[in-house]
């Protein structure tokens, strides 16, 4: 019997350990993800000034700059904060969150999330040819790319770029951008060739 | 015009200075504007960086910036590069070997030089927003560049410099040039000048010539009509002296005798006369003989007196013992009379001319002191001294030279004291002339002494004995004036003498052919046929070398008298000559060709 509990006392004692391990490890991971977030939440804006919008005075009316996301929302109010005093040429930044998405709602940035309801590759299409910047994050669905979609790379927040799809919306996006991103899906050459 | 020319150094010098300082300023702009440009350069290079940067320094992505920073190292001038973000710590960067490292906080601020390096600090921006900083550091220039301008700016400040000293250079030489020709100008003016000298003193010589041509023609004129007056005169007293001879022995009376010593006087002045014309017209032979100074003096003070004038008195001062002089007694008779026209032109208001004679001596410390070639030794001394106007140091120096004259032209021949020295000098002897500006003049002139002993004896003292010959010795008379050939064969012929006659030289030639017994020819040196005297003794003394020759002329030619000298050798007698003079002179002849046949017998 003595052995017995010897054994599960021992067995107690791993699980313990596993478990504490485990915590620790969902631990560390939450923290890493939140660090993420916050880095990812600043990207939204920071990317305004490194891409030219078609019109932006008509797209944006009521002189704000619209960051938005559609689907479930991981930031909840570290992105607030983060935006929170910035603008965009001398327009502040607000936040829309969207559940569904029809269609262009006004929106200058979409942090596509997508949610079980409308998956992100159904948001996605429905902002094709608008003049919309998509973001898309490798964490939520790792198929669905928008114009800028997140990765992570060496533990840090990079992002590949669709020059194509931003050249077929009308968004021009920065070579300083470009030169920045971990990959490019270029533009056809007989959009680059000038008229 | 001149003193720019002599400012030119300065010009150039200060022109030099100028540009040195020129090309110095030019240097120093260039660098200063070449230091903005860099500046500006870097400051835009800096900016281009910063704009590259932002979107690294907005995603944080460091190997981005440090790719772009990294693309600074292409430019060679950039020795540091570096990003800082906003906070001002370092972002991305790099440093060249042996640079400083970064510093670890930056922000910007205005371009500065740090040791020769140009830092430049460029904040990067975004919307307004200052999110870092650039950090630029640069040389200003590279040194080959540097080393290239400065070279090419020393290399035109060298050329400029050289070119203004190449300037100067010829400006010095064209100045030397211009002196060179000024100098020459001045010679040319100087020699124009004494060329223009020149040209006035040879019309005063030309004039002077004129004037001895003039001398000369009339010299020719009165030599040739004392010439004939000789021979009329030879008649004359030829003829008187026999008469008087012829009167002596006969009873006729010393009445008739006194008249024809009367007459003989009368010729006898009227021959001194003619003497005197040809002594003027200097066609008698120099035939230097012993001479009694004192007695010729005295013979010529009427002459000189009436030179002279009345205003001037003439005093002669004529020593005891004189010893005699050799001499040509018609050339000194000349010189006296020259020397006596030259003082009375010197008193023109009266005055007093003295004539001195004495013996002297010169010895051989006063033969070296003259300039002239003076032999030591015996000397009779005629010195003339006027009390006339005298002479300054200057005319006396050429009072000697031929054409000197200080009369007007016309008024003398500048050949009086050249005569004086000309005669002293052929004489062997010499002259000396004294003179003080208003004072008056002395001339000293020495004849040498004469040392040859002549027979005093073969002076003709009037005593009526005069040697005769003998019929043996005969002599061919030449001359062509019948009267005096007949007058001259006869005297010959009274002194017992055979005579023979021809009146030309081929008839003279003729009868030496067919006469051998003549051992004298006697004969007139003018001729007519084509023969002269000279050349008819020349012809005859070849055939027969014996044969004595005697020459008699009114005046003598070019014939036997060389440099106003007879040919040694040669007898001569002038004319008109006396009975007496004829026969001494022919005996002499005779008895001396004797003498000399015998004597190496």
């Amino acid at each position: 019997m003595a052995s017995i509990t010897a054994s599960l006392s021992r067995t107690a004692g791993w699980v313990v350990i596993v478990v504490w391990f485990i915590v620790r490890i969902g631990a560390v991971r939450a923290e890493g993800s939140q660090l993420e977030l916050a880095v990812k939440a600043t990207y939204l804006y920071k990317l305004a000034p490194f891409v030219e919008w078609p019109n932006p005075a008509a797209e944006f009316p009521g002189n704000v700059f619209p960051i938005c996301i559609a689907g479930r929302d991981p930031f909840g109010a570290v992105l607030d904060r983060a935006v929170s005093g910035q603008s965009v040429a001398g327009h502040p930044i607000v936040v829309r969150r969207y559940q569904v998405i029809t269609g262009n709602p006004g929106c200058a940035v979409v942090y596509i999330t997508g949610s079980d309801t409308e998956p992100a590759a159904v948001i996605l299409a429905a902002l094709h040819a608008a003049p919309v910047l998509t973001v898309t994050d490798q964490d939520f669905d790792p198929k669905v790319k928008g114009i800028i979609n997140f990765v992570v790379r060496d533990n840090r927040v990079r992002f590949q770029i669709d020059e194509a799809t931003a050249a077929e919306d009308g968004l021009t996006i920065s070579s300083k951008l470009l030169s920045l991103a971990v990959s490019v899906r270029q533009r056809p050459p007989s959009a680059t060739a000038p008229r | 015009m001149p003193r720019l020319w002599r400012l030119t150094p300065i010009i150039a010098l200060a022109i030099a200075l100028i540009l040195l300082v020129a090309g110095m300023g030019l240097a120093f702009y260039i660098d200063r504007s070449n230091e903005n440009r860099t500046t500006a350069e870097v400051t835009v290079q800096a900016r281009i960086l910063a704009s590259t940067v932002t979107a690294a320094l907005v995603f944080n992505d460091h190997d981005a910036a440090q790719e772009y920073v990294s693309a600074m190292q292409a430019n060679p001038e950039v020795q540091q590069a570096a990003v800082y973000d906003s906070a001002g710590r370092l972002f991305a960067g790099w440093s060249r070997d042996g640079q400083s490292p970064l510093p670890a906080t930056e922000h910007p601020h205005a371009p500065r030089l740090d040791h020769g390096h140009l830092i430049v600090s460029s904040p990067v921006a975004q919307e307004n927003l200052m999110i870092g900083t650039v950090y630029l550091e640069s040389v200003t220039e590279a040194l080959g560049r540097r080393i290239q301008r400065y070279g090419a700016i020393a290399l035109l400040v060298i050329m400029a410099v050289l070119l203004v000293g190449v300037l100067w250079i010829a400006q010095r030489a064209l100045t030397r040039a211009n002196v060179a020709l000024a100098d020459r100008a001045r010679q040319l003016a100087a020699a124009n000048e004494s060329l223009l000298a020149e040209i006035e003193q040879r019309e005063q010589i030309e004039a002077a010539l004129r004037q001895a041509q003039k001398m000369e023609a009339i010299g020719q004129l009165t030599g040739g009509v004392a010439h004939d007056f000789n021979n009329l005169l030879q008649v004359i007293l030829g003829n008187l002296e026999r008469l008087q001879r012829r009167f002596r022995d006969s009873d006729l009376g010393a009445d008739a005798s006194r008249l024809i010593a009367s007459a003989a006087r009368g010729a006898e002045r009227a021959a001194i006369l003619t003497q005197r014309l040809l002594a003027f017209s200097r066609r008698q032979p120099l035939a230097p003989k012993p001479l009694e100074i004192n007695k010729l003096v005295a013979g010529l003070s009427d002459l000189i007196g009436r030179t002279l004038g009345e205003s001037v008195q003439l005093q002669t001062v004529l020593a005891g013992g004189l010893w005699r002089a050799l001499a040509d007694a018609n050339q000194l008779e000349s010189a006296l009379l020259n020397l006596a026209v030259n003082a009375r032109d010197a008193m023109p208001s009266g005055g007093k001319l003295t004539i001195e004679t004495a013996n002297a001596h010169l010895d051989e410390a006063y033969a070296r002191t003259e300039s002239d070639e003076v032999k030591a030794g015996q000397y009779v001394l005629i010195q003339v001294t006027d009390t006339g106007t005298g002479m300054g140091p200057d005319v006396l120096a050429k009072v000697f030279e031929p054409f000197f004259t200080t009369k007007d032209i016309g008024q003398g021949t500048g050949l009086g004291l050249s005569q004086v020295y000309g005669f002293a000098k052929q004489s062997g002897g010499h002259v000396k002339i004294y003179s003080e500006v208003g004072v008056g003049t002395t001339v000293k002139l020495y004849l040498p002494r004469a040392t040859v002993i002549d027979s005093p004896l073969r002076d003709h003292s009037d005593d009526g004995q005069v040697p005769g010959g003998n019929s043996r010795e005969m002599i061919l008379v030449v001359e062509d004036q019948d009267d005096v050939r007949a007058f001259t064969s006869e005297t010959l012929r009274d002194l017992g003498y055979s005579v023979s006659e021809a009146a030309d030289g081929p008839a003279a030639l003729h009868t030496l052919e067919h006469e051998s017994r003549i051992r004298l020819l006697f004969t007139d040196i003018g001729l007519p046929g084509g023969i002269n005297g000279r050349q008819l003794a020349d012809q005859a003394r070849r055939r027969y070398p014996e044969l004595l020759v005697l020459f008699t002329t009114g005046y003598a030619r070019n014939a036997i008298v060389h440099h106003g000298r007879l040919d040694p050798g040669v007898e001569l007698i002038g004319k008109p000559f006396t009975q007496t003079e004829l026969a001494l002179r022919i005996r002499e002849i005779f008895d001396r060709a004797v003498g000399a046949n015998w004597a190496p017998g």
